[in-house]
């Protein structure tokens, strides 16, 4: 395993979801990022894993999700995989944040925290999703 | 995520305490809704002892306030810790809500 690496593997099941909060935490934590910052990066990681339970594996709680943590020399990298329905990223967005109905927020809290949000196109089947966070922002 | 429901001088109060995440949120909906169907005219949800809201916690109470806005029913928060109340605040929805610092508050307005 590369330095300052963590990988884990959850279920996908929504009562790993505090599991998946407190090691994205403690790993920014330990990486010497900011309070603030570790809260976001927490929130947005749920955020993604709770889409990949909710779109990827529609409520399927048999399932699983890995999340590789790493620390890049510039910032923090997080790649969350699921084998499930591929997404389109195209018709991923949030609501507009001016509107005031139930949902549609997640996507704005995962991009609050990460400079970058994007889908890996190479994996064949199922998702991999990659986020980056910029040390210096 | 516990749920503790009391009241105050009449008034229902939603004590709430741990994660509200995807795993908790539809217990929450369950509890909230249950009231709003009911027609509780002013309920007041005690954020004091929440540790974290995501976005399925702060979608229960959209839902739950959509609820009470036909009837003329209030939902208000109090007590709410700072790092829960940036993620109202950057979601808009400080606007939308009724926050006050203290049950005191909550009630007499």
């Amino acid at each position: 395993m590369t330095k300052d690496t963590t990988v884990i593997t959850v279920p996908s099941h929504p009562k790993y979801l505090c599991v998946v909060r407190e090691v994205s935490a403690k790993f920014a934590k330990v990486n010497g990022l900011d309070e603030a910052a570790v809260e976001e990066i927490r929130l947005a990681i749920d955020e993604a894993c709770s889409n990949v339970i909710k779109y990827a594996y529609r409520g399927d709680t048999d399932k699983k999700i890995i999340v590789r943590f790493r620390m890049k020399r510039n910032g923090l990298e997080v790649i969350i995989e699921d084998n499930g329905i591929k997404a389109d990223p195209g018709v991923i967005r949030g609501r507009d944040m001016d509107e005031v109905r139930p949902g549609g927020l997640g996507v704005h809290l995962i991009r609050r925290a990460f400079d970058v949000f994007e889908f890996d196109e190479r994996k064949e089947k199922g998702n991999r999703i990659r986020l980056f966070r910029e040390l210096r922002r | 995520m516990k749920i503790e429901i009391s009241d105050y001088n009449g008034t229902k109060v939603f004590g709430i305490s741990g994660d509200i995440d995807m795993n908790s949120s539809p217990e929450l909906r369950r509890e909230l809704l249950d009231l709003v169907v009911r027609k509780v005219p002013v309920l007041l949800v005690d954020f004091k002892g929440v540790s974290y809201i995501d976005s399925s916690g702060i979608a229960t109470f959209v839902e739950g306030l959509k609820g009470m806005m036909p009837y003329g029913g209030r939902l208000k928060f109090f007590g709410i810790p700072q790092g829960i109340r940036e993620i109202f605040s950057f979601s808009k929805l400080d606007r939308v809500f009724e926050i006050y610092p203290s049950i005191e508050d909550a009630f007499n307005r």
